[in-house]
């Protein structure tokens, strides 16, 4: 018993020390041990995991990567009960969500950040701390452009509450998916932005009705009179804006890039990107380690696969998100050809950390409505 | 005050069962809703959550329409419920209408059919175009459909009508059959009029098993999130279930176990009244050590009406959305169900260009795993949770205990008001953490194991109880003075005459294991998944026809399941008889 319990404590002792030092280590560096925990573990919000994992262990044979594919929810909620478990469940954690990651893991210390050297000198400051942003994602105005060959027929958000627009303004209810409420929250932490582009969409200034504290809560307000149809799941609102044959398709706010699947589906899926004053919110999808992680090594090492390798698309590592809607977070990669560059989209970015400050307030705000 | 030590043991013998059930209940089930309510109860996030859901200006939003969304359903589903499974327990059971056999399968196979895929068999037909995409078949063909035939409280009351009346109907078959054939026969010599006989001696009879179906298509109901989740949200309709859910969801658990205990709350004092009427009347033995075949009534004139009534009802429930399904596994376009069939979702290989490169399910590693996860999970749970079940049963017919009893009834029957996701959260809650000596039981397949069986229990001891309940108390008696001891008793009386209500039970429970969802999506250990777990991934990720696919998967275990236990039932009758 003794003799197995002391190079145990040894390990324990020599893990905790290590940490520090792996942080600095290059890939090269990171290799032997990584091989000599020869296992990784990782939670992921999104099932192109499986493909990492394929490219993963041919490119770190002796390595088994382990995915599991389940929602930021989902994570949060696991990463936490493994935490008052005592399990060291996961190693790497690939998460959206983030408002609630920061309030509610970082904060705790549930999970780590980890930004590989090698891919440090390309990252915007914004993109490193206080998590590594892996790419950015999407929840902006799509319509269908089988219906409005000429573009958006909407090019001011306000227009959304319009009589034209009554019940035919679709998206998840934002009582039950968090990316809907950071985008709700974001349209009242942009109040200003929000009351003038009302200006704009109906020529005098906006008048806000009782309880209501500002052009954001307001512009929500009017959304949900306007007969707003909420649905379940994004895939739920790509299928009623994007379906072909329509006479007359709803309008509503989605995932970018899951323009992608316009081929496989029949969607004429298509972004609004020159609505005023913004067509939706841009946030991150955030890689971290489990403080607690037994293959520490390992777990550095995928993080730094999954960050792309040194050509322009960012390698096998990154493939599974190199897709037009989904922005690289290094700057030194070729954007996407079919998309349009993050500079020109007109999404606002979140700020995950204002995010959270009235994100409760708005969910309350948006209950009372409904 | 001391007891002759002949009392006391006597006092042991008839209070042990009940407390040892006791016992085991209050780690099963009360324990995970205590730790929740203490949650609550925290001075500062606990009182504020209380307030925010009874008395704020978020209440009504939060609580009292969906609360009362919440009644209407669980009423109006108990109602239906009773009358369809009734309806169809007593032609298959009690006459001679034709093709009883095969009506009798049918009608266990809805309860099989996740209620999701229900809900979206319903949209498929019925939808309008409020959420775009097209309408459904219906508005295809060029009729409007309004709202309140496509969203909201009406469809989903009919959706989970016809989900859960194959319960009532499982329930009321099983007493209906137990009926004893002597009665009927004495009362048609003497001449009684079939109304008099079914309302005289048949309806008293299988009282019981009606407040037992209506009760479990009530809870049911009330907790059911799929269903209401799918089509209330489009008109914005909630119920508690799809409230506590988003509260969860989007970080407020607080309020979410607040609303948990709320729906427990309401529920608990309706099926109160249930159980109180179950347990106030002794007079419901009625098999005897012997007994003739249950009587038929020959139908008549009426017949053939009868007969296409119930085919229609079959067809409606299980036919037709099982070959939406279907269709949906093999079209690749959601819009375009029947065109362009392909088989790449059940043995496709990895194609880039195809289905974003997912290869058909029988080429996923993981599916192997979760089968035998699934299955054996369902099998262990299932004898687990119904041999607890009978033992509840037992306890509570047959050594009744002032307030005892009262609350192993009462506890027995919690589970089936928890939302699913809500008592997978206290599980995590309570077992999550180690408990002194013990280890924490996260993360592993124990810990699944023991949510589910607690979750079994309604249906276990409810369809023990209807069994049980008719079992006259004389052949106990008669081998208890004989000197037979409790096991004994229990192996040689209880389950032989029992089994029918046993298997049923065991039925009902390995289906809805192997179906469920709302707890194993909490719990499931990561290393191997089950086939809810994958079925629900691929959905989420809009791989909706592998989805469909892996349901069907579940949908042919639990149709074998079922065959199974039709022909097991068949053969013991032939042995009885």
């Amino acid at each position: 018993m003794y003799r197995i319990f002391t190079p145990l404590c040894a390990l324990a002792l020599a893990t905790t020390a290590h940490a520090q030092d792996l942080d600095g280590l290059s890939v090269e560096g990171l290799l032997a041990q990584a091989q000599k925990e020869a296992k990784v573990t990782v939670y992921a919000f999104t099932s192109r995991i499986g493909r990492v994992e394929e490219a993963f262990e041919a490119a770190y044979p002796g390595i088994d990567m382990v995915t599991f594919d389940m929602s930021s929810t989902e994570q949060i909620a696991r990463i936490k009960s493994e935490a008052a478990a005592g399990i060291a469940g996961v190693d790497v954690i690939y998460i959206s969500d983030a408002p609630v990651v920061l309030s509610e893991l970082a904060s705790q210390n549930l999970i780590t950040p980890y930004v590989p050297p090698r891919v440090a000198g390309v990252l915007p400051d914004q993109f490193k701390s206080p998590l590594l942003a892996q790419r950015l994602s999407t929840k902006v105005l799509m319509f269908n452009e089988e219906a409005h060959p000429d573009g958006s027929p909407v090019k001011n958000v306000w227009d959304l509450t319009k009589p034209e627009w009554k019940g035919r303004v679709i998206m998840v209810d934002p009582l039950q998916r968090g990316d809907y409420l950071d985008l709700m929250t974001e349209f009242v932490l942009r109040s200003d932005d929000m009351a003038k582009a009302y200006e704009d969409a109906f020529g005098r200034a906006i008048d806000l009705a009782d309880g209501i504290d500002n052009a954001g809560q307001q512009f929500i307000a009017d959304l949900f009179a306007n007969d707003l149809v909420l649905v379940g799941s994004t895939d739920d609102v790509n299928k009623a804006i994007g379906a072909k044959g329509q006479q007359n398709p709803p309008i509503g706010f989605t995932s970018y890039s899951d323009r992608r699947d316009n081929e496989d589906e029949g969607w004429a899926l298509q972004v609004a990107n020159n609505v005023k004053p913004s067509n939706g919110i841009v946030f991150p999808a955030f890689l971290g380690l489990n403080p607690k992680t037994s293959n520490p090594a390992a777990a550095r090492l995928a993080v730094d696969f999954m960050m792309g390798d040194n050509s322009e698309t960012g390698g096998d590592g990154f493939k599974p998100f190199y897709v037009a809607g989904d922005w690289p977070t290094r700057t030194d990669l070729t954007p996407h050809p079919d998309a349009i560059p993050l500079a020109d989209f007109n999404g606002w970015q979140i700020d995950p950390a204002q995010t959270v400050t009235i994100r409760a307030d708005v969910a309350d705000f948006i209950l009372a409505l409904q | 005050m001391t007891l002759p030590l002949r009392r006391r043991g006597q006092l042991f013998a008839s209070h042990g069962l009940t407390l040892a059930m006791a016992l085991i209940l209050f780690a099963l089930v009360a324990a995970p809703l205590i730790t929740i309510a203490i949650q609550t109860l925290q001075p500062s996030s606990g009182a504020q959550a209380w307030g925010d859901v009874l008395a704020s200006r978020l209440s009504p939003n939060l609580f009292w329409r969906p609360a009362a969304n919440t009644m209407l359903i669980g009423l109006s589903v108990a109602a239906g419920c009773v009358l369809l499974g009734g309806f169809l327990a007593w032609l298959v059971v009690m006459t001679d209408v034709p093709g009883r056999a095969a009506i009798g399968f049918m009608a266990t196979l809805p309860f099989m059919i996740p209620s999701f895929a229900t809900a979206l068999a319903w949209g498929s037909v019925f939808r309008n175009g409020r959420v775009g995409g097209g309408g459904g078949l219906l508005e295809g063909l060029g009729f409007a459909i309004p709202d309140w035939l496509s969203w909201g409280i009406l469809p989903t009351i009919l959706v989970l009508i016809a989900h859960y009346y194959a319960l009532a109907f499982t329930v009321i078959a099983a007493a209906l059959a137990a009926v004893n054939g002597d009665l009927i026969e004495a009362a048609q010599m003497t001449g009684a009029s079939r109304k008099r006989i079914l309302f005289g001696i048949v309806l008293p009879v299988v009282t019981p098993a009606i407040i037992a179906g209506g009760s479990l298509a009530f809870a049911g109901a009330v907790s059911n999130f799929a269903a209401p989740a799918l089509l209330g949200l489009p008109v914005r309709m909630q119920t508690l279930s799809t409230r506590l859910f988003g509260m969860i969801e989007i970080g407020q658990t607080e309020r979410g176990f607040v609303l948990a205990i709320l729906l427990i709350c309401i529920s608990a004092v309706f099926l109160g009244i249930g159980n109180r009427i179950l347990s106030g009347r002794r007079s419901f033995a009625t098999i005897g050590g012997k007994g003739a075949k249950p009587r038929r009534f020959a139908l008549g004139g009426g017949k053939s009406l009868l007969a296409v009534l119930a085919w229609s009802i079959c067809f409606l429930t299980t036919v037709l959305p099982i070959f939406l399904l279907l269709a949906a596994s093999f079209a690749p376009s959601s819009l375009a169900l029947f065109s362009n069939w392909t088989l790449h979702y059940w043995i496709g290989t990895s194609d880039p260009a195809f289905a974003r490169g997912q290869p058909g399910i029988f080429h996923n590693p993981q599916l192997i795993s979760a089968l035998t996860t699934t299955l054996t999970l369902g099998v262990v749970v299932a004898f687990t949770a119904n041999l607890l079940g009978i033992l509840i049963a037992v306890a509570l017919t047959r050594h009744k205990v002032p307030v005892l009893s009262s609350l192993v009834s009462q506890l027995s029957f919690l589970p089936m008001l928890l939302p699913g996701i809500a008592f997978a959260a206290a599980y995590i809650a309570l077992y999550g953490a180690p408990i002194g000596p013990l280890p924490a039981l996260y993360g592993t397949k124990l810990l699944l194991a023991l949510a589910l069986t607690a979750a079994m229990l309604p249906f276990a001891v409810q369809t023990g109880r209807a069994t049980v309940a008719q079992i006259s108390g004389d052949i106990d008696e008669a081998a208890r003075m004989t000197g037979a001891g409790f096991f004994r008793r229990l192996r040689a009386i209880t389950i032989p005459l029992a089994a029918r209500g046993l298997v049923a039970g065991l039925l009902i429970s390995f289906v809805n294991i192997i179906g469920d969802l709302a707890i194993t999506i909490l719990l499931f250990t990561p290393t191997s998944p089950l086939l809810a777990v994958l079925s629900y991934s691929y959905a989420s990720d809009g791989f909706h026809q592998f989805a469909n696919a892996v349901t069907l998967v579940i949908l042919v275990i639990s149709m074998f399941a079922t065959g199974a236990a039709t022909l097991l039932r068949g053969r013991r009758r032939e042995n009885i008889a």
